[in-house]
């Protein structure tokens, strides 16, 4: 087998007005392997996988494909050359068919409607997903958006299949059978670079892991030369002490009387007879697979969508409360943190400041007539420094942060709302190890602060480090709840799919 | 990283992600192209006097570009804008010359446009039915019902040209300042106004940006809606009573063949503000009016028909926009879905 690498990124940089995303980096990708890519927030990952499948363009430096250099103007003439790459983000188009996005671009070949079914059809068998090539692809999970986009690759017959945070929107289950379809690409020949901030995953999956730090490539290596500890060093340049964060030294449930409960909501297909009870001071987590129901629970309560006729009621501070917008809810205390940062997190056209200072507006600028444009700033700054966002200038549209960054101020924007009830739906998604233990830090003192916290995760550690109270949903009901004492990661999954 | 912004007041950049702005300057760049061909062909284009006139003539054009690119920047669409203005200058057209004191007309004319607004923003913010439909039902139901019981199946309303109020919507504020220019000064800035300074605002833009999450953050979204969709209204009777007075009519047929109606929307496109909204601002109305007026101008110096000078405004518009999609070819991350 010949060593020429399938592309070599040599001192490559990319600035943005003047600021380098990206500073001299090098990279090379050797046919049939997986290389993970690892880096804070904003370190430059997204940036350099761009570069290669030429959504954007070097400011210096140069990309090569089997040794020869290329300058890829779009992402169709890296396309063509067989690098495909899955956005951090999703890119299909919702009003399409999974069949129609799948072949999106190649239409010329699959022209009638059957056509295209069967051939995406072939495709999704092929890879063993189980999503209906008819469905509209606006309707789909996190999870079945993430395997069309990769059958959508395979479509292509792309040689490079660049997979930027491919698993931060799946399950457990979800993510293994994602590396084994990786492992089977991989024996086909195909070259893969996958980001992701969970470093177990790079070091049990990848091949060679890459690290970058400020735009700065710090280190390339088999993954068996690397160990947590050694990755983290390499990506904030310091050792980084992880440890639960401290609550309270015994459970102070000061008063029995809970801050929020709901009886027998039930709601369209996703949600059916759930109730629970949320006491202040206290985290409560929600685990449970992708489509139990817990979003949607999420959003009833906050009046965002409707529920059933006679769907259930629901009690806050022993008041019975109906929203039916959550503007009500918020100015009542409830905040909400969404779990899909673009879809409804987040304002793409506006800076950080804006984004912050706009769920600051709607908790307490009601009843005022001017926009209050020191105070949002003041604010927003504040809020920035908190959560050490970092952004390139002052108007930097959120649309052109960082994946983590973005997360963070969606963060920021609810809880400048000074919120008495927070729900936190998926919050250290796409969040570097860093952050997350700032996140975590920030959740748990809220709640030591007397707020109660609901915790929506998939990510069972997180649930398990983070919670007082542990509840399990299943197909739209609590099937169990546990005491944090008698938790643990077995029976919690148990409950979630028994 | 953000000790730059230490003492600044938010700056508000609407332009989005740059995308748009190109489109404001090919336009610009071709309003500029235009003046310097006319002033050299036309005789009597660069006069101060024809200056005037292209102000006066565009003043009610720019007003009713005002309302609603107020709207579409908050994702909306106002189709009922047109029978506003002429339902709102029957009402007062029908006041005066019944005698009805100037003042009261007015009040009147301007609360039943501020109610149609309600009405509309009432259909679309509560009962959540999307914002053309809702609209396009309003300007039907309007039309029928101002001509069945008010005009009694006329299409036309002759105003008492002498009528004092008529005739000062006519004339000159100051010797130099007519009044419907004053008009379309007052709107520009009010507009500007409500779009950076006010709470309202802030939540139009976020509306437009991303609706989903404007109202999952607790934005008064359905307040907001009021306050656009009275705006335009407002809007709408002021352009109403400039047109009526300058003519001395009311035409219902300005409603019903939709030129006028497409030429705001065209203005307000034009000038770039995406249809998908949450971007644009009080400079792209501005651009977009300017173009259309020294077109509409100089063609009439020119002579050419209202029929081939609606051709060239399609014309203009396509070879803009594909102008502006030759400059910033879409990418496939951040293209937003319903994009223009
Ligand atoms: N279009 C753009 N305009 C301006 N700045 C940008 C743009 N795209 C990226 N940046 C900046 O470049 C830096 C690197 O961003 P990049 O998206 O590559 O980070 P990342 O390593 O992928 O982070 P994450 O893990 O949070 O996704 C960030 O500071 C980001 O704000
Ligand atoms: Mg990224």
């Amino acid at each position: 087998m010949s060593t020429q690498p399938v592309i070599q990124l040599e001192n490559a940089t990319k600035t943005y007005g003047g600021i380098a995303a990206l500073a001299g980096a090098t990279f090379d990708l050797l046919p049939g392997e997986i290389h993970a890519l690892v880096g804070e927030n904003g370190a430059g990952k997204s940036t350099l996988c761009k570069l290669i499948a030429g959504v954007i363009t070097p400011s210096e430096g140069h990309l090569r494909v089997d040794g020869e250099v290329v300058a890829f103007a779009a992402p169709k003439d890296a396309s063509r050359r067989g690098i495909s790459m899955v956005y951090q983000e999703t890119s299909l188009v919702p009003q399409l068919t999974v069949a129609q996005n799948i072949v999106l671009g190649r239409e010329a070949a699959f022209n009638s409607v059957r056509k295209v079914r069967n051939a995406a059809r072939q495709v999704l068998q092929r890879l063993n997903f189980k999503v209906d090539p008819s469905q509209l692809a606006g309707s789909l999970s996190a999870a079945k958006r993430q395997m069309v986009e990769i059958a959508r690759a395979v479509v292509n017959e792309a040689r490079v299949i660049i997979l930027d945070e491919p698993t931060a929107a799946l399950t457990p289950e979800e993510t293994d059978h994602l590396f084994d379809l990786m492992r089977s690409l991989k024996r086909s020949g195909v070259a893969m670079i996958f980001i992701s901030h969970a470093l177990e995953e790079a070091l049990n999956h990848a091949d060679r892991i890459s690290v970058l730090r400020n735009g700065r490539m710090i280190q390339t290596g088999p993954a068996s030369s690397f160990t947590r500890a050694s990755l983290i060093r390499h990506m904030i340049g310091e050792d980084l002490a992880e440890q639960a964060p401290a609550r309270p030294a015994a459970n102070t449930r000061s008063t029995a009387v809970p801050v929020l409960q709901v009886e027998n909501i039930r709601m369209g297909a996703m949600v059916n007879n759930m109730s629970f009870s949320i006491f202040p001071g206290e985290v409560t987590g929600i685990a449970g697979l992708i489509g139990s129901g817990r979003s949607e629970v999420a959003k009833v309560i906050m009046g965002h969508t409707k529920r059933n006729f006679s769907g259930g009621r629901i009690w806050l501070d022993g008041r019975e409360v109906r929203y039916t917008l959550p503007a009500q809810a918020v100015a009542d205390g409830i905040a909400y943190v969404s779990e899909d940062r673009k879809l409804d997190g987040f304002f793409e056209t506006m800076g950080v400041a804006e984004n912050i200072g706009l769920g600051w507006l709607a908790k307490f600028g009601r009843r005022s007539i001017l926009a209050p444009r020191h105070r949002m700033r003041a604010l927003a700054d504040d809020w920035e420094k908190r959560l050490s966002i970092r952004r390139i200038g002052a108007n930097q549209p959120v649309l052109h942060l960082s994946g983590g960054n973005q997360q963070k101020v969606v963060i920021a924007k609810s809880l400048s709302q000074e919120p008495r009830l927070v729900i936190f739906d998926e919050p250290t998604r796409g969040v570097d190890v860093g952050a997350i233990a700032e996140i975590r830090q920030i959740i748990r003192s809220i709640a030591n602060n007397g707020a109660g916290v609901i915790l929506i995760s998939s990510y069972l550690p997180e649930i398990l480090d983070l919670s007082d109270r542990i509840l399990v949903a299943k197909s739209g009901t609590i099937a169990a709840e546990f005491s944090r004492a008698d938790a643990t990661a077995e029976r919690i999954l148990h409950a979630a799919v028994h | 990283m953000s000790a730059d912004s230490a003492a600044a007041p938010l700056t508000l950049p609407n332009q989005g992600s740059g995308r748009r702005n190109m489109l404001e300057r090919v336009v610009a760049a071709a309003t500029f192209l235009l003046i310097v061909a006319f002033a050299a062909t036309i005789d009597g284009f660069a006069t101060t006097g024809n200056l005037g006139i292209i102000l006066i003539n565009s003043a009610s054009l720019t007003v009713l570009s005002c309302g609603m690119a107020v709207v579409i920047i908050s994702r909306g669409l106002d189709l009922s804008l047109i029978a506003q203005m002429v339902a709102g200058a029957t009402i007062f057209g029908m006041l005066i010359s019944g005698g009805v004191a100037a003042p009261l007309a007015l009040l009147a004319a301007y609360l039943s446009m501020v109610a149609i607004g309600a009405l509309n923003a009432w259909l679309i913010a509560y009962v959540e039915i999307p914002s053309m439909l809702a609209t396009l039902a309003s300007s039907m139901f309007i039309v029928g019902l101002f001509r069945f019981a008010v005009l009694r199946g006329e299409y036309l309303l002759l105003l008492p040209k002498s009528d004092p109020t008529v005739a000062f919507f006519a004339g000159r504020l100051l010797p130099f300042l007519p009044v419907p220019v004053a008009l379309m000064l007052g709107t520009l800035m009010a507009t500007w106004f409500l779009l950076n300074r006010t709470v309202a605002g802030r939540i139009i833009y976020a509306m437009g940006d991303n609706f989903q999450a404007a109202r999952l953050s607790g934005l008064s979204v359905r307040v907001t809606a009021i306050v656009v969709y009275v705006f335009a209204a407002f809007t709408a009777i002021t352009a109403g009573l400039i047109m009526a007075s300058a003519s001395g009519a009311v035409d219902f047929r300005t409603v019903t063949n939709g030129t006028l109606l497409f030429e705001v929307i065209l203005v307000v496109v034009l000038g770039g503000i995406p249809l998908r909204g949450g971007r644009g601002g009080l400079r792209n109305i501005i651009v977009g009016v300017a173009l259309i007026a020294v077109l509409r101008n100089g063609m009439t110096l020119m002579n050419v028909t209202t029929q081939t000078q609606d051709m060239l405004k399609g014309l203009i518009l396509l070879a803009a926009i594909i102008t502006d999609n030759y400059l910033n070819p879409r990418d496939a991350e951040t293209d937003t879905a319903g994009d223009l």
